[in-house]
């Protein structure tokens, strides 16, 4: 092939969401995203699992919402890694429950992802495996290779490895700094811009 | 309804097109692969997700009843040697293959209701008992045989499970296929 592509590698949308071409996003209408999040290519959402009972809510006017997977600001999914909500009985009845993630989440490339919901300013590293409905509060580091059983829950700030994963240490006094994902993000598009040193 | 439609990128539906015995009560979504020149037979209400590989070049493939078989796991992988088998892979009733696991050819057999986990490994020649449970990332040997009720860590560690929740478990899968019936877009004409 000589010819330059005509268009480029990522999709950028005007919310400033970076969506590689060579993502794979199952069922779109059920995938939420913040803005400014990059999803490298190889990346798997699984939106077509959604909620099959709708939650009892006390508003009952209000549209039921289908959500499957929600994704936060600044968000960065690393070429490979897979999101897929996880299903449980609910009342005797089978239902997929959603992922939420907030703001600030890295996931490694290679990570498979099952959470019921992740916190803000959360590292993941590659390879990770998060077992289902598992819950990730907010200035977590999970290390490369971890495997987080399913239902575990992980306090704020903690430090995160092996397999089964179990907390190795706290983030230390000053270190958040080093969760802020926005000079990540520029790096990555179709102009992308050098890492600031 | 939503305007937006899915971007799924193209399959490579690369290699010959295999001969293939489906169910009608299956589930097969759109994007999953099959590939081969050797049979494979998928039985009744067994679902395929989306983008999972079943391989049948070195040999029949068969999967049972109820089964699961999630995105991205490959299911009759050529291993080092490639030597063609009658059998490359067996999969009993109510199985679960998670994402990513790659279950290599050559008579490999999995027990009914084994789990095999996240990115797991099941070497070529593998007999996996019946409701074993393999944790992410385990790696068994091609050859090995694990007895039936095994529980097997990536770590290496292994017990026995006396739970005796064999009942329970087969229940909420059938009910976990009865909802992913209804979610998954099943396009077995495409494969027939």
């Amino acid at each position: 092939m000589s010819r330059r592509p005509p268009k480029g590698e990522y999709i950028e949308t005007d919310t400033g969401n970076k969506v590689a071409r060579k993502a794979t996003l199952v069922g779109t209408q059920n995938i939420m995203l913040g803005g400014k999040t990059v999803i490298q290519p190889e990346v798997m959402i699984r939106g077509d699992l959604a909620r099959s009972v709708p939650p009892t809510s006390s508003s009952g006017g209000a549209p039921a919402n289908n959500t499957a997977v929600a994704i936060g600001r600044y968000c960065f999914l690393s070429r490979g890694c897979v999101l897929r909500p996880a299903g449980r009985l609910y009342k005797g009845v089978f239902t997929y429950m959603p992922l939420r993630m907030n703001d600030h989440v890295f996931v490694g490339p290679g990570s498979v992802i099952q959470a019921a919901s992740i916190g803000s300013h959360v590292h993941i590293g590659a390879r990770v495996v998060v077992g289902e409905l598992a819950i990730i509060k907010d200035y977590v580091r999970i290390l490369d290779d971890s495997i987080v059983p399913p239902n575990m829950v992980i306090p704020s700030f903690s430090i995160v490895a092996g397999q089964p994963a179990r907390v190795i240490g706290e983030v230390p006094e000053g270190g958040h700094e080093a969760f802020e994902l926005r000079d990540l993000y520029k790096t990555v598009g179709n102009n992308p811009q050098p890492a600031p040193s | 309804m939503s305007k937006r439609h899915s971007i799924v990128p193209p399959i490579s539906q690369a290699g010959p097109k295999p001969p293939v015995q489906l169910s009608s009560s299956l589930t097969i979504a759109d994007s999953a692969v099959l590939t081969g020149s050797h049979p494979i037979a998928i039985h009744g209400e067994t679902v395929i997700h989306p983008r999972a590989r079943i391989e049948s070049l070195c040999g029949r493939v068969t999967i049972g009843r109820r089964c699961i078989v999630h995105e991205r796991a490959t299911l009759g992988a050529v291993g080092v040697s490639g030597r063609v088998t009658e059998n490359a892979v067996t999969l009993g009733d109510y199985v679960t293959i998670e994402v990513g696991a790659a279950i290599q050819a050559g008579e490999t057999v999995i027990g009914d209701g084994t789990t095999v986990g996240v990115q797991a490994k099941v070497g070529a020649g593998a007999v996996v008992g019946k409701h074993c449970t393999l944790t992410p990332h385990t790696e068994i040997a091609a050859g090995e045989v694990i007895p039936d009720y095994t529980v097997i860590y990536s770590n290496g560690m292994r017990r026995t499970d006396r739970r005796g929740v064999t009942e329970l478990r087969n229940k909420a899968q059938a009910r976990q296929i009865e909802v992913l019936r209804r979610m998954i877009p099943s396009n077995p004409a495409k494969f027939a």
